[in-house]
């Protein structure tokens, strides 16, 4: 079975680090961007489209809330589950995210255990993936 | 503008506990032990800026032995695999994480900063201007670590206008 596809997008290198040990757990294969930009160029290059994208909020050259506003523009990508992970907690924010197509949102500092039940939620969690 | 600040210790004290609850001590075996002395020293500290409804500074500091056990656990890595850089992205992304929970306590129209990173004491900071006006102090498995807020002097000016 191919191994579904995770795009991992934050300026933090050490968040990248926790977010790719949990998708990778998951048993998904996990590719690592510092901003929504590189994303972006990675996805232009990809024949695959990944399945899910962790986004942060707040990244140079451009922040999440672009990156998930362009992925909704491009017909190519609109398979791809978005999920905000950042720590813009305010309700007013969340709107926006969701309203420009993101599909959940995890607020920082999250247990390993609240993403998992997250993306469980929208299906991504194989069977015995997480034991 | 100027705002009452509506973040005090309590809040902050949460916060950090969420922080080691999520990344730093999952297990719940080593809390951060309150130690209620701003004045304990620090060898490196992380900080973002907060402008618009409230202006000031959030910043974690800690020893540098406290901020390479931080990386390890954040990073999943031993100790002697921890090296500056896992200290320098660990310290700014322990600053993001607090200053962010901090920013949603305030008034909408606050801005956050992209983390600064200073191996350096705390004390030697460049935080022009401003007051220490909230803290959670403690000590991690015997190592300081320290959360404070630091609001812009202009910023209690225009309070007291």
């Amino acid at each position: 079975m191919t191994p579904m596809r995770a795009m991992v997008i934050d300026d933090s290198r050490a968040m990248r680090m926790i977010l790719k040990r949990i998708v990778t757990k998951l048993n998904f294969e996990a590719v690592e961007a510092g901003d929504g930009k590189e994303a972006m160029d990675l996805l232009a290059d990809m024949t695959e489209v990944p399945e899910l994208a962790l986004i942060d909020w707040n990244m140079p050259n451009m922040n999440g809330l672009e990156f998930v506003t362009k992925v909704r523009a491009d017909p190519r990508l609109r398979e791809m589950t978005l999920v905000m992970v950042t720590t813009e907690s305010e309700q007013s924010q969340i709107v926006r995210a969701l309203a420009a197509g993101a599909h959940e949102y995890v607020i920082k500092p999250f247990t390993e255990g609240a993403m998992i039940e997250k993306l469980a939620l929208l299906g991504l969690v194989p069977t015995g993936a997480n034991s | 503008m100027s705002v009452e600040v509506e973040v005090d210790e309590s809040d902050l004290a949460e916060m950090v506990e969420q922080v080691w609850e999520s990344y730093l001590d999952p297990e719940g075996v080593s809390p951060l032990i309150p130690t209620y002395d701003e004045n304990q020293p620090s060898e490196v500290h992380s900080s973002v800026s907060i402008t618009g409804s409230w202006t000031g500074h959030v910043v974690y500091a800690s020893s540098r032995a406290a901020a390479q056990r931080a990386a390890a656990a954040f990073l999943a890595m031993e100790l002697e695999e921890v090296s500056e850089e896992d200290i320098s992205d660990t310290l700014g992304e322990l600053a993001n994480i607090v200053g962010g929970n901090v920013k949603a306590m305030l008034p909408p129209g606050a801005q956050l900063s992209l983390p600064q990173v200073n191996l350096s004491p705390e004390a030697s900071a460049r935080f022009p201007n401003t007051q220490r006006i909230s803290g959670v102090y403690g000590v991690w498995e015997g190592e300081p670590v320290s959360i404070s807020m630091w609001q812009s002097s202009t910023d209690n000016k225009e309070e007291g206008a």
